[in-house]
Formats: structure tokens, C-alpha cells, sequence
């Protein structure tokens, strides 16, 4: 069994309410580099809430997040900002594509947002390339596919290179083939160095990716524990695993 | 970040083209109120400096519209003896007297604007009053010298110049600078000269037949007083000489700048009100703005936006159309403004000063700072509301494209 890799996020004894009601309840979890994180339950559960804990989206009401050790609450608004931008790559429910940018140009949001456009216009392009979007890179969001907006919010949450991948649903309202091209794609991450948190009440896919938590009336319980880490792989390598498919 | 506003922008070019052309229209007649305003207010104090009078004397029976005379400058075909001018300078109290007398209009058909160009006869003491706007600082005319207005013979009213008035050679002196009156469009000669010429014209023989001879005529004087405050004093004296008519220009000045003051307001307030306006339509357009696209700004924020970033992102698109409006505006406006420069040097109405190449860069550039300005303040609330908005709305709206 490999070492355990280095902690990339923690969260300790977080809580979340709304009012009176409390959707996430002392929960306690680890993030760690090269490793997989799937969060089930069903719709309503929490599991979108504890993704935008995580993600620092939201403030947890108690308990606190650590990212790479830092406590975020001690984190001004700047700098969570810029977490945000590189530290994670969020892939959302929806895709949320701007739908007046052209697909390349909502590819590079984070770029524009970090005054990196310029410099990451290539890999921006190599990303479309190898999610078989290279064709569509001019095209607007209203002119693609279901399977090709998420592929295109997926290419945007990896541009940046981030160390910590976080999926909601990630295969929402995709038909078999394309859930499964997907899943493979995000499932094959972890190998590249990134850690995967996964948030999804397709069991199926929880199953495949293991490390399986459970998320019930505010708590999360573990279903599985990863055993071992693959070792780290190129991107190139994972990347080529979805195809191109007709719009 | 600057490449995300042009691309909004662009994207929604319909909507950016509306707001643009909204703008444009408020700062087009913003500029143009601007420059009449000032034209006025130069006009008003060019028309005082000009006058250097305190008092406007003419023949009791003189039909006269005293703004027009002092202010727009209109010259008076009218006569009286010249005896007064004399009589006028032993006054205690009076310190300069200059007599002025008019011959008839001309058409000068290579240059006149429309209107007709009046000979004025002067004295030496007015040509040297005049000599400060000299290019020679010449403080004498010599017989057939003239000095024509500056809106008379454009091009080739160069010093030196040779000119036919009613059959006489006369040489150009200079040009006087731009005054906003009736003197833009006036010859002046020496007093003798003109009488010379107006005794030889025929259409004012009847003239001379009930007035007398010219040469011991004068149509109006213009009094200077020591002491303002021997201005009415000075007056009544001279209303016992004859039956003269006596014009204070205090009197005359302040009328004519209530007047002009009141007019001044409307414009200042037409200005003042189309910028609010301006800011008003903004303010509503960023508000719409803020709320319909709260989907792509919280977007911005989970992607990793500070709000100084999402603040500068509307501001930014703000500006550049509230920039790109006054820019198109600028052309409109001064367009506006000809317009209305056309009917005034038309009518005549009013002391007026065309603003200087100077004046219209400064007021273009002004009006882009304002609107630059006023694009910022619409966005300010707005762009507040839209750094608060929390980046987790990104989690719970549903696709935004």
C-alpha cells in the first residue's frame, strides 16, 4: 500500500442551517491528492450544499474547512476568490456556460478572471481538442448538445490545472452512453494527480469510483474506503478518454 | 477582464446599440447647451467690454431699441448735430465722449452671412481704443483706411487689401475680433471719410435735405462717466441739451442680463436635467442589468471573481457604453449647436460668441469625462449589488445560457 498523499482538503465537524432547519450536521472529511471522494444520497439530501462548502461557496454555519491546511474562515475575501479560480475546478449541476461567450471564450472564463487569457488560450484549445470539441470551439451554448455543454463546463473546470476537481451530478440528465463517457473521464482524474470529489445520487457511478460516502438527514457516514492511490499519470493520457459526438 | 466587457458588449450588440444611442442623444444636447451657453455668457461680457460706455445718446426722435443698440450693436439711421458731441465733453463728470456716424448698408455680395454690412464713421479716439486689437497697434486710420468686422470679406481681408465702398477705393487696416454683434458685420472709417461718402450717396440725398449737411451731423455718442455713481446726474444733463435721447447702459446691461440670465437658466437647467437624465437611464439600464444577468455574475464570483473584480466588471461595461454614447454624441451635438449658431447670427438677437477650436476640444473632452462619470455613478449601486451576490447561487440556478 502507497503512503497516504498529501491533504488537500478537510473538513472538520461542519454544519450548515437554513433558519431552523440544518441540512448538513457535524460532518468530518478528507480530501487527499490522487484521491476520489464520492458523496451519495438522495435528491435534497445535503449534497449539493456540502459541494459548496466545500468549494467555498458557502460559509459553514460551525466547524471549519482547511485547504492545504489553511483555516478558510481566516481567509479574506480575495484570497478565497482566488482559490476559487485556481485551487478548484468546479464542474456544477448544470453546465453553466455564459451563453453570449463562445464555447472557447467560456472554456477560458477562469483565464479572464485570472488575467491569464492569453497564455492559456492553447491549452484551452488542446482541452477542446481532446474532448472532442475542437470543431464547436466557436460555436455558442445554445448551438451544442447536452453532452457537449457538460464536456465544455468539464474542459473549463480543468483549464486552470486545479489540484481539487468538484462534481455535482456530473452525469445528470445524460443518456447511458454519455453518462458513461463522462463518469470514465472523471473517474480516470484521480490517476492524474487531481483529487475527485464526487457528488452524485447515481449509485452505479459511486460504486465505480469507490472511497463511497453517504449522506443522510444532514450526516455523512463512509460506504467504502480507497485502499490505494494509482500513482500520478499525464493528463494526456486520461484526457483522449471521451470522444466526440454529434450535436 | 477588459476582453469579457468588449464581448458582452459585442454579444448583445442590439441592446448595447440602444443604450449607446439613448446616451448619445442626452450628450449631444448636452454639448450643444454647453456651447450656447457659453456663447452667450461671452456675448453678454464681450458686449460690455466692447460698449466701454455708461451712457448711449441718440436724437430724441430716434426710433431705438436700446439692446439692440448697446448689446447687438445696431447701427441708427439717424442724425443730429454734432454740436452735442462738444457740448457732451464740458459735463462735469464725463470722462470720454466718442461720436459715431452711420451711412447706409451695403451688400457685400462675396461675403455678407445675410446680414448687411454697415459704414460707420469713427474718431481717432475710437481707433485708438481699438488699437489693443491691432495687429500693428496702429492707434490712427488715415483717410481711405477702413477696419471691417470679423465676419466681413473671409479670406481676402488681408492688412492691405484694396476695397470699393459706393465708388471709393479704401485700403483694409485690419480685422476687428469677433464681437457677436452687428459690428462683426461693420466697416469703420474716419468720420470724415464716411461723411464724405454719405454726402455723395445718392439715396441719402432726401436725408441731407431735411438734416442738413452731413459733415456737421453725428448719429450717435457714446459717454464714458468718472464716477458711476454721477451716471444719472451726467444723464439729465444731457437729456437739457436738446432733444436728445439718453440710454444708461447699467440700466440697459442689467435688463438684458435678467433676460439673458433667465434664458441662461433654462439652458443651464435643460443641461443640468438631461444629465440627470443621463444617469437616471443608466442607473435604470444597470439595474436591469444587475438583476437579469444575477445568473453570469454569481457564475463569475464561483469561478473565482473578488467583488473589487465584479464591481470593476460593471463599471467597466458602464463606462464604455456610457463613453462610447458621448462619443457619439459629440458630432450630434455640435451639429445641434451650428444649427442654432445659424439662426442666431440670422436673426441678431443676442450677443453671441462662437467658441474658439480650443473651447470645442475642451467641451468634447468634458463631455466624455462627464458621461464617463456619469456611466460610473449609474453602475456604482448596481455593481455594489452585484459584488454581494454569493458565489453558492451558482449551485441552486439552473443552466443560464
Amino acid at each position: 500500500m502507497s503512503a497516504p498523499s498529501q491533504i488537500l482538503l478537510e473538513a472538520a465537524n461542519i454544519s450548515r442551517t437554513y433558519g431552523a432547519e440544518t441540512i448538513l450536521a457535524d460532518v468530518s472529511l478528507t480530501v487527499r491528492a490522487g484521491e476520489v471522494l464520492t458523496v451519495v444520497g438522495p435528491s435534497g439530501s445535503g449534497k449539493t450544499t456540502l459541494l459548496a462548502l466545500l468549494a467555498l461557496l458557502l460559509e459553514p454555519t460551525s466547524g471549519c474547512i482547511l485547504v492545504a491546511g489553511r483555516d478558510a474562515a481566516s481567509l479574506s475575501d480575495a484570497e478565497r476568490s482566488r482559490l476559487r479560480n485556481t485551487f478548484y475546478g468546479v464542474i456544477f449541476q448544470t453546465a453553466q456556460l455564459i451563453g453570449t461567450l463562445s464555447v472557447l471564450d467560456n472554456v477560458l472564463l477562469p483565464a479572464f478572471l485570472a488575467g491569464q487569457s492569453r497564455q492559456k488560450r492553447a491549452d484551452a484549445r488542446e482541452l477542446l481538442d481532446r474532448l472532442g470539441l475542437s470543431a464547436r470551439a466557436d460555436f455558442l451554448p445554445h448551438q451544442l448538445s447536452l453532452g457537449q455543454k457538460r464536456r465544455t463546463a468539464l474542459a473549463r473546470a480543468l483549464l486552470l490545472r486545479p489540484a481539487v476537481i468538484l462534481a455535482d451530478e456530473p452525469t445528470n440528465d445524460l443518456d447511458a452512453r454519455r453518462a458513461a463517457q463522462v463518469a470514465d473521464f472523471l473517474l480516470d482524474l484521480p490517476s492524474a494527480g487531481y483529487a475527485l470529489v464526487l457528488v452524485t445520487h447515481d449509485e452505479p457511478l459511486a460504486e465505480r469510483a469507490g472511497n463511497c460516502w453517504r449522506i443522510r438527514e444532514g450526516k455523512v457516514t463512509p460506504l467504502a474506503r480507497v485502499l490505494a492511490v494509482p500513482p500520478a499519470r499525464d493528463d494526456e493520457f486520461l484526457l483522449h478518454a471521451v470522444g466526440s459526438e454529434p450535436s | 477582464m477588459l476582453r469579457l466587457i468588449v464581448n458582452s458588449l459585442l454579444r448583445r450588440r442590439w441592446q448595447s446599440l440602444a443604450t449607446i444611442l439613448g446616451v448619445a442623444l442626452g450628450a449631444g444636447l448636452l454639448l450643444a447647451v454647453f456651447l450656447l451657453y457659453h456663447g452667450f455668457e461671452q456675448g453678454l461680457e464681450r458686449g460690455r467690454q466692447r460698449l466701454g460706455a455708461d451712457l448711449l445718446v441718440v436724437p430724441g426722435n430716434a426710433t431705438v431699441d436700446p439692446d439692440r443698440a448697446l448689446f447687438a450693436g445696431s447701427p441708427l439711421s439717424v442724425y443730429m448735430d454734432k454740436k452735442y458731441a462738444d457740448q457732451a465733453r464740458k459735463i462735469p463728470g464725463v470722462r470720454r465722449v466718442e461720436a459715431q456716424f452711420f451711412t447706409q448698408s451695403l451688400k457685400l455680395e462675396c461675403c455678407s452671412l445675410g446680414t448687411e454690412s454697415r459704414l460707420i464713421g469713427i474718431e481717432d479716439q475710437v481707433a485708438r481704443r481699438l488699437a489693443g486689437t491691432s495687429p500693428d497697434g496702429r492707434e490712427k486710420l488715415e483717410p481711405d483706411e477702413v477696419i471691417v468686422g470679423s465676419e466681413l470679406l473671409g479670406g481676402i481681408g488681408k492688412p492691405g487689401a484694396l476695397i470699393e465702398l459706393l465708388g471709393d477705393i479704401f485700403r483694409l487696416a485690419y480685422r476687428l475680433e469677433p464681437t457677436g454683434t452687428a459690428l462683426d458685420h461693420s466697416i469703420l472709417m474716419p468720420m470724415e471719410s464716411a461723411r464724405n461718402l454719405a454726402a455723395k450717396s445718392e439715396a441719402l440725398k432726401p436725408v441731407w435735405q431735411e438734416a442738413g449737411d452731413p459733415h456737421e451731423l453725428i448719429s450717435a455718442l457714446l459717454i464714458e462717466v468718472d464716477n458711476p455713481s454721477r451716471i444719472k446726474d451726467v444723464g439729465r444733463t444731457l437729456e437739457d441739451l436738446g432733444p436728445l435721447k439718453v440710454i444708461r447702459a447699467a440700466d440697459t446691461f442689467q435688463r438684458l442680463k435678467r433676460l439673458m440670465t433667465a434664458f441662461v437658466f433654462l439652458l443651464a437647467a435643460a443641461g443640468a436635467l438631461t444629465a440627470l437624465g443621463g444617469i437616471a437611464y443608466l442607473l435604470g439600464h444597470f439595474s436591469s442589468v444587475a438583476w437579469d444577468r444575477k445568473g453570469e455574475w454569481a457564475l463569475y464570483r464561483a469561478l473565482g471573481a473578488s467583488k473589487p473584480r465584479m464591481a470593476q466588471l460593471v463599471v467597466g461595461e458602464a463606462v464604455a457604453l456610457a463613453l462610447g454614447g458621448a462619443l457619439m454624441g459629440l458630432p450630434l451635438g455640435y451639429g445641434l449647436y451650428r444649427l442654432a449658431f445659424a439662426q442666431l447670427t440670422a436673426q441678431n438677437a443676442f450677443p453671441f460668441i462662437a467658441p474658439g477650436g480650443s473651447l470645442l476640444v475642451a467641451a468634447a473632452a468634458g463631455t466624455l469625462g462627464l458621461y464617463s462619470l456619469i456611466g460610473l455613478l449609474s453602475a456604482a449601486v448596481p455593481a455594489f449589488r452585484v459584488a454581494q451576490l454569493e458565489p453558492a447561487l451558482t449551485m441552486a440556478q439552473g443552466d443560464i445560457d
